[in-house]
């Protein structure tokens, strides 16, 4: 992945980004690290496409992050699984694939149950998310976000609804995904997943980028605020 | 106890109890009254049944046309929907007949108090209504929009794949409780002479004096069409409910 991002400010109520400047290239794997409140999911959101931002630019693979053709690319798994809560967790793909990508039903089917199988939901792909237990159906949105083959898949925080098992069960299917040739952007509080699975790590502190490095920064932080940081994670 | 031998007591206790109470009478139950009235009876069934459909109907679709308002842009909507509901809410539905037929109609110079009759049952449940459809809509959750947002679906399909078949689901359990009111305030129509079921074992109880048997016979009739309503709801919740 080519991240550029310019002169890039978000406010709400208060200022959340302010003035974020970082380029980057040849990543698979960004982690975005910090407190709660420290910006992380809005920059996350930002450059998925599905936020706009107050003023700057985020350009992602050569696109405007604005850009229609870029967001129809992109993958994101919420905080919650965001499931369709009437429709199966077949359903839930097949739907989108159907109806926004135009793909034939029966290729959907096939496209739908093969993401299923990757995340070991082959069995469950005819139930409702209500009768899968959380991790199942935070998995089948993984599934889901596969399913429409995007180029990045953005994960903010996507175990902050689940226990310490279905955390660790949902985290390892993400890093068997490694290999699946796609970029990931993802924020979450499990420190043991960035360093296991990312290749470039971005902490942030009060809407600013503070320390940026591979996942060794962590160990080894040198500004203050990552080193409070991590001395409260850990 | 298992569930059902619980239900079978339970539904027995209350026979029992009726039983109890017609042999407490001091005449005895006499169902000889009805002959000759079946008819009249079975009628004022029907027209009770009629009735409620058409009302149901009716304020099926001007509560949705409230919430529409309540839902406006427009601060006027809101206020009127606001004011309505508070008016309706602190009326009877006695009342509400009884001034529609007789006060508010011939106002309007319209006399067929039928109509007007069924217009105020429509009108006293529209807002009833409305706030069906607000506690369906708001249960669609924000995750979901996000979703939506997300994978570009359409205003169209929104509607038609994500958010109508899942209110549809939220809706029908308090619209068949909405339904089971209905058809019990339907009975009211009687003031106005409508010769629905209420209405027409009155003119039979006061002509046989068997007024025992006519208040239980027409106490089982209505207990005949709203409990296998709301069997009917819970078995809807159960097979097609979200939660």
């Amino acid at each position: 992945m080519k991240l550029d991002i310019q002169n890039l400010s978000h406010t709400y109520d208060i200022e959340v980004l302010n003035e974020l400047n970082i380029q980057l290239e040849n990543k698979k794997a960004i982690g975005l690290v910090g407190v709660s409140g420290s910006g992380k999911s809005t920059l996350l959101r930002i450059m998925s496409g599905l936020e706009k931002p107050t003023s700057g630019k985020v350009i992602i693979n050569g696109f405007d992050v604005q850009d229609k053709a870029y967001r129809k690319n992109v993958g994101f798994v919420f905080q919650h699984h965001n499931l369709f809560p009437h429709l199966s967790l077949l359903d839930n793909i097949t739907l989108v694939l159907t109806k926004t990508r135009h793909v034939e039903k029966e290729k959907a089917t096939d496209i739908a149950l093969n993401n299923l199988r990757k995340l070991s939901l082959e069995d469950q792909a005819h139930k409702l998310p209500k009768h899968v237990s959380g991790g199942q159906a935070q998995r089948a949105s993984i599934a889901r976000a596969l399913s429409i083959n995007p180029d990045i898949i953005f994960l903010d925080e996507p175990t902050s609804s689940l226990d310490p098992i279905l955390t660790h069960e949902v985290l390892s299917s993400i890093e068997n995904l490694r290999d699946s040739g796609k970029d990931f952007v993802f924020v979450t509080h499990v420190m043991s997943f960035v360093k296991d699975f990312a290749d470039f790590v971005i902490f942030m502190d009060q809407g600013k980028i503070v320390e940026t490095g591979g996942p060794e920064i962590l160990d080894t932080p040198k500004s203050e605020a990552l080193q409070l940081f991590m001395s409260k994670v850990r | 106890m298992n569930k059902r031998l619980s239900y079978l007591i339970s539904i027995l206790l209350f026979i029992g109890f009726a039983v109890f109470i017609a042999l407490r009478q001091r005449q005895p139950f006499n169902l000889s009254a009805f002959e000759g009235y079946r008819t009249l009876i079975m009628g004022g069934f029907l027209r009770t049944v009629m009735v409620s459909f058409i009302i149901l109907i009716g304020s099926v679709i001007s509560g949705f046309v409230l919430y529409l308002l309540s839902k406006s842009k427009v601060r006027f909507f809101r206020a009127f929907v606001d004011v309505l509901t508070e008016i309706i809410y602190g009326t009877p539905l006695l009342v509400m007949i009884v001034v529609m037929a007789f006060v508010i109609g011939p106002a309007f110079n319209s006399y067929n108090r039928i109509v007007l009759g069924i217009l105020g049952i429509t009108i006293y449940i529209t807002p009833y209504m409305t706030n069906i459809y607000k506690s369906a809509f708001s249960s669609i959750s924000d995750d979901q929009y996000q979703a939506m947002d997300l994978f570009g679906f359409t205003p169209y399909q929104r509607y038609r794949y994500i958010i109508i078949p899942q209110v549809i689901r939220i809706l029908m359990p308090p619209l068949m409780n909405n339904f089971s009111l209905i058809i019990k305030g339907s009975a009211l129509l009687h003031v106005i002479s409508y010769s629905e079921l209420f209405h027409s074992m009155s003119v039979m109880t006061s002509r046989t004096f068997a007024h025992v048997e006519g208040y239980i016979i027409m106490w089982m009739l209505y207990i005949m069409i709203t409990v296998p309503l709301s069997q009917f709801t819970r078995f809807f919740e159960r097979r097609w409910g979200l939660q």
